[in-house]
């Protein structure tokens, strides 16, 4: 579930490798509503497009006629570009249907120092990424 | 049959030259001599004959074959004896007098007595044809003149007896309404025996009591009422899990679950309904449950520096973080390493473990003495308690232990919470007269531990103690990220006493006391602070790795749910920013490690204490509003327990944190008042098969499936090999794959000691051909032609060496090779396995060993990432760890360090297949990557079909033998069986890496399609030398390519060697 794309830190030549090893931790973040979409590197591009509009029109069955009002699309470091081009190619095909209004805040990653000698403590350093939520929405015509 | 009228003249006449009466020729004699030439008397046909005589009297003998010629011949003389002769084939031949052809009669002979002659006359009929075939030897048939009455009475009565014995007894397996002709059958024949005809009906009778006694003995004496009423069962239940371990879960998991008698215990295997899917939904997404509470754990009880010491001589540093890793130390994390016999690294070992330090009490114990769990799965258990016992010096129980063993089994469960069946019935039963002195006990433990046996030792010189606490305490492991919310939801701290109370009143003293204690009030309120911060993280992975949380939680069953619902995390708990940052940065203080769980002392009285699920209910169903919440004030129980964050997959670059979750520790007693208030916040239940899963995602190796150089891993592979071996005879040879034909030698096990010294003789060998220094290697192995050449002459090589020992072999080899195979022994395995498996151990012990070096590996992870433009990481990585690059240079000191080493690894499939088990890991050639270069979509080359020689042999070997038997008559079929499978390589195996086209580097032992990789994915060892070499010989950027094959296919599938470290 590594929704992150992120990239290297550029400091990390200041701990003795041969005495930590590094284990990147998962971001934190709030639990999932049914509206919110994490994009990654990984998935197909096409896939989590169809997974949004599939949201957004209701069209997936389950979850009852009109589909999510609005839905939230999440994207950390690298998949920001990723998450912005969604977005946008939701917008672009909605005819003028769906409205974007997006928000970037600053992500605290953990990265975990795991010792290699028996006498040293594992040490965490954190890190910041930027993020981007992107909020689709639906407005009505008047 | 046909009267003498037809006869064709010529054999009359002939007949009549021969001065054989045509009278003599009976129907049967004739039909006899016309159809087939009575003298090549068939195989089937003596059989037959000797069926049919098996109920006869030995002085009888029917009227058929050759055997009356020698009769004849003999007791010709006595005119006597032969008239008895010709009476008994009569009575068999059995013709009617009154088709006797008129148009024969008696010319010549002169008749004295009526009588005989009449019988004469039917017995020459009879005989007709032997009469006939003597007359070849030229001896005329005399008739006797007289006949004795008695002796001729008596024949009669022993014919008459044989018939009768031939027809009362049953020849046939049927039943007696099995043989009836279909006319006369009837519905329901089988239950009803009245509708049988009457003359059966005593037989059928019989068979159907025997049948039913056969069926059931047990438990049909009484009604089910009877047997369902709680004091039975409950005694029904302690007689089965005498022999294999019960969980606490146990009726639960069986009501659900596939249950397989593994390890001395009962375990639920997987579900019986679908769920392969959901369960690994729930690993990702929810929250899944298991149970393993059959974990065992050893305690050891000393002094810090005693125990360090003396656990130092059975771990190495090289392999990662040992008992003295300060965080471990102080009782903050969990540990886990492997273990080694003494001194042995890198070879013996023992098995892999988990360990807690228990935290240095700050508050009233001495600080010296200091406790330490170890977790073992139960197959190495036993390995690792006796080397344990032996690097600690301890040999004689200590005193203490003579009382402890009580505790175990004597039912120290003495009050509440054993379920006394104390209502009315009982008594009723009591005053029945029936003897109820001593109520029956449940189980809690261990129920087939020996009172007598110490599980505590002592040692005089170290003064540490080390005990086994198996089933003394429940392990319950939640994977997933709502495992958070199930916790905090299911589970609520216990309220402090404010009130000074006396502590001889109140059920739970222990508690009474700590509440009198500001200290541990105070570490109290702090672990429940961080317990309710817990609801507000997402996932367990966001926690360092084996975090440790200690609490005490009031019972579980109080607060249970209506209704089963999702535990969803809520938004409000997530609010607390710097607190919940805090929490994820440092982990879990010291402090808040401690738990009462470590007291032993009150462990067993919380056990003893606990309320019994009927008190329960009877104080639920007297609350004055129905279905309200149960308030028990100071009756309710204070349940010690401990939270171990289980960190996911940490190693590899994705699917970080998958799989991670919280192990729960409870003391014993309490397993389903806590089993059924999680399943009630949604978590689903997985068995041991979707532990596998669990593991083979994390791509961690699974115990002991995946430790082939420990004991336990061995006696798995043999019971695995039986059992496949099993399975695979099972099927027909045209309906299984022939594996000689697939080139696979050894579809059902890994043999890595023989991969691992192949590997090595493969690189001398080569290196003595070639006479030259190390550096020229390097041309050698740009020279393709060259490498192929070698390669083939090892296969023919090999080839004609195996041929020639499974020559040599042939008369011993298959016969044992029976021997084992054959289910019995299998089943035996555990009593002589331990024999042969030390056997083997002691011959693959020294030539093999997994390389878990961790220097080692990484250098290896680093080298076996293709170098391409892309791969920035790799690069960064390995520039970062100032490593040497990969030349012949760098890999010969370790070659020369671990000559015979395996290396575990992950790999993923590029495109296409689905791996197996026991897949070949293989080196592709020179081509396959070319071809795999031009066309992106070239699925693999495939290997060309193998002769199966052994087939041919053995197809010749029966066309002998048969001969044979035609001329030695029968006897030797035992010994042609005696034949190796059919479709499976017999004998010892030739040169494995060299048998295919593509040299054999390993094999899988873990594999399948990924449901979280979405594509074929496989963990398995490799050899560190043939990897090595794979990697010298490959391009930059195609580095750690390999191909892989399933045991029953040609086609061979590219995958990507990757090792996590």
């Amino acid at each position: 579930m590594a929704e992150n794309g992120e990239t290297w830190g550029a400091s990390e030549a200041e701990l003795d490798p041969v005495e930590y090893t590094l284990r990147k931790r998962l971001p934190h973040r709030l639990p999932r509503r049914p509206n919110d979409i994490y994009v990654n590197m990984k998935t197909d591009f096409k896939a989590q497009l169809a997974r949004c509009q599939k949201l957004l029109e209701g069209g997936g069955g389950g979850r009852g006629q009109g589909g999510c009002p609005e839905i939230y699309i999440h994207g950390l470091g690298l998949a920001i570009n990723r998450a912005i081009n969604i977005a946008l190619q939701l917008q672009a095909s909605s005819f003028g249907a769906l409205q974007v209004a997006a928000n970037t805040s600053t992500v605290e990653l953990v990265d975990e120092l795991e010792p290699e000698t028996n006498t040293r403590e594992p040490l965490t350093r954190t890190r910041n990424n930027s993020a981007i939520h992107i909020r689709v929405f639906r407005v009505t015509p008047k | 049959m046909r009267s003498p009228s037809y006869l064709p003249c010529t054999l009359l006449g002939r007949r009549r030259l021969e001065g054989v009466e045509p009278a003599a020729l009976g129907p049967e004699g004739l039909w006899l001599c016309r159809g087939t030439p009575a003298l090549e008397m068939s195989n089937a046909r003596e059989k037959k004959h000797a069926k049919k005589m098996r109920n006869q009297p030995t002085n009888v003998t029917l009227s058929s074959g050759f055997g009356a010629v020698d009769e004849r011949g003999v007791k010709h003389h006595n005119g006597n004896e032969k008239s008895f002769q010709y009476q008994k084939q009569e009575s068999h031949s059995g013709a009617p007098q009154h088709q006797q052809p008129k148009s024969t009669h008696v010319p010549s002979e002169p008749c004295m007595n009526e009588q005989p002659c009449k019988s004469q006359c039917r017995g020459e009929k009879g005989k007709g044809q032997a009469g006939w075939r003597g007359g070849h030897q030229g001896a005329a048939r005399e008739i006797p003149k007289y006949i004795t009455a008695s002796t001729f009475a008596q024949a009669r009565a022993a014919e008459v007896n044989a018939m009768l014995k031939a027809v009362t007894q049953k020849s046939s397996n049927s039943l007696v309404f099995q043989t009836l002709p279909r006319h006369m059958r009837r519905r329901a024949m089988s239950h009803n025996v009245k509708r049988l005809p009457r003359r059966l009906r005593e037989i059928a009778q019989k068979e159907a009591e025997k049948t039913e006694h056969q069926k059931k003995e047990h438990s049909k004496n009484k009604c089910r009422k009877a047997r369902r009423c709680h004091l039975n069962l409950l005694l029904e239940f302690n007689r089965r899990q005498k022999k294999n371990v019960w969980l606490e879960t146990h009726i639960w998991h069986a009501k659900r679950f596939h249950m397989v008698k593994k390890w001395g215990y009962c375990l639920g295997e997987s579900p019986t309904v679908k769920s392969y899917r959901a369960s690994y939904r729930a690993m990702t997404k929810h929250c899944l449950l298991q149970d393993l509470s059959y974990y065992c754990c050893l305690e050891l009880n000393g002094k810090e520096e005693e125990i360090l010491k003396a656990l130092a001589r059975m771990c190495s540093i090289d392999t990662g973080l040992t008992f003295a890793a300060v965080h471990c130390l102080s009782g903050k994390r969990q540990g886990s390493l492997v273990l080694y016999r003494a001194d042995k690294y890198p070879e013996e070992m023992l098995g892999p473990i988990t360990f807690i330090w228990k935290p240095e009490g700050g508050t009233s114990t001495t600080p010296v003495n200091r406790k330490l769990w170890l977790w073992t799965h139960p197959t190495l258990k036993q390995d690792i308690l006796t080397e344990l016992k032996l690097v600690c010096q301890c040999v004689q129980p200590p005193e203490a232990a003579a009382s402890i063993p009580e505790v175990v089994l004597t039912p120290h469960e003495e009050k509440s919470h054993i379920k006394q069946t104390e209502n009315c019935k009982k008594r009723k039963r009591e005053s029945d007269g029936e003897k109820n002195t001593n109520p029956v006990k449940k189980i809690v433990g261990d129920g087939t531990r020996n009172p007598f046996q110490p599980y505590s030792w002592t040692s005089s010189t170290t003064g540490i103690v080390v005990s086994d606490f198996t089933m003394e305490m429940n392990r319950y492991r939640l994977i997933g990220p709502l495992s958070h919310s199930i916790l905090t939801e299911a589970l609520k701290t216990a309220s402090v006493y404010t009130e000074v109370e006396d502590a001889e009143t109140v059920p739970h003293s222990w508690w009474v006391e700590a509440c009198k204690n500001p200290d541990s009030v105070s570490v109290h309120h702090r672990q429940e602070a961080f317990f309710e911060l817990l609801g507000g993280i997402a996932s367990p992975a966001e926690f360092p790795a084996g975090t440790v949380l200690g609490l005490t939680v009031g019972d579980p069953r109080v607060n249970l749910p209506q209704k089963k619902a999702k535990a969803l995390p809520s938004l409000e708990k997530c609010q607390d920013n710097e607190k919940v940052r805090q929490l994820r940065l440092e982990g879990v203080p010291v402090e808040c490690a401690h738990s009462f769980i470590w007291n032993q002392d009150i462990c067993k009285s919380v056990t003893e204490n606990k309320i019994s699920e009927k008190e329960l209910n009877q104080m639920r169903s007297e609350l004055m509003v129905p279905g309200s919440q149960l308030n028990l004030g100071h009756r309710e129980s204070k349940i010690p327990i401990l939270l171990i964050q289980q960190p996911g997959k940490v190693t590899g670059e994705d699917r970080l944190g998958w799989g991670s979750g919280w192990d729960v520790l409870l003391p014993k007693g309490w397993g389903m008042a806590f089993w059924i208030p999680f399943i009630y916040r949604g978590a689903r239940v997985g068995g041991l098969k979707e532990a596998l899963i669990h593991s083979r995602y994390k791509g961690a190796p699974s115990i002991p499936d995946d430790f082939p150089d420990c004991p336990a891993g061995i006696l798995f592979a043999r019971e695995q090999e039986n059992n496949l071996l099993e399975k695979y005879k099972r099927h027909p040879p045209a309906k299984r794959p022939n594996y000689v034909k697939h080139g696979t030698l050894s579809p059902f096990r890994c043999p890595w000691g023989q991969l691992t010294r192949d590997w090595e003789s493969r690189i001398t060998t080569r290196a003595e051909s070639l006479v030259s220094p190390s550096c020229s290697w390097a041309n050698v192995k740009s020279d393709p032609g060259r490498e192929d050449l070698c390669v083939v002459e090892d296969e023919q090589e090999s080839k004609l060496s195996c041929e020639a020992e499974t020559l040599k072999d042939k008369p011993g080899e298959p016969e044992e090779m029976m021997d084992t195979d054959s289910p019995g022994a299998a089943v035996a395995g555990d009593t002589t396995g331990e024999g042969v498996c030390g056997n083997d151990s002691g011959g693959t012990k020294g030539t093999f060993c997994v390389l878990r070096s961790r220097k080692l590996l990484k250098l290896l992870a680093a080298w076996c990432h293709p170098v391409a433009r892309r791969n920035r990481v790799a690069i960064q990585a390995s520039r970062m760890y100032q490593q040497q690059e990969l030349t012949r240079a760098t890999c010969l000191p370790i070659l020369r360090d671990y000559p015979r080493s395996l290396v575990w690894v992950s790999l993923s499939l590029l495109k296409k297949g689905n791996p197996e088990l026991h897949t070949m890991i293989c080196i592709p050639s020179k081509d396959d990557i070319l071809l795999l270069n031009e066309d992106r979509l070239y699925g693999g080359p495939q290997e060309s079909r193998h002769s199966d020689p052994f087939k041919a042999k053995a197809r010749k070997q029966k066309e002998k033998k048969t001969e044979k038997e035609q001329k030695q008559g029968g006897q030797h079929c035992a010994i042609v069986c005696a034949e190796g499978t059919p479709g499976l390589w017999p004998g010892s195996l030739p040169d494995i890496t060299g048998h295919c086209s593509r040299t054999l580097l390993g094999f899988v032992t873990q594999g399948d399609f990924s449901l979280a990789a979405g594509c074929g994915e496989a963990l398995g060892f490799v050899s560190l030398t043939g990897l090595l070499e794979m990697l010298l010989s490959q391009p930059a950027d195609k580095r750690g390519l390999v191909l892989l094959r399933t045991p029953a296919s040609l086609q061979y599938r590219f995958a990507r060697i990757i090792i996590d470290i």
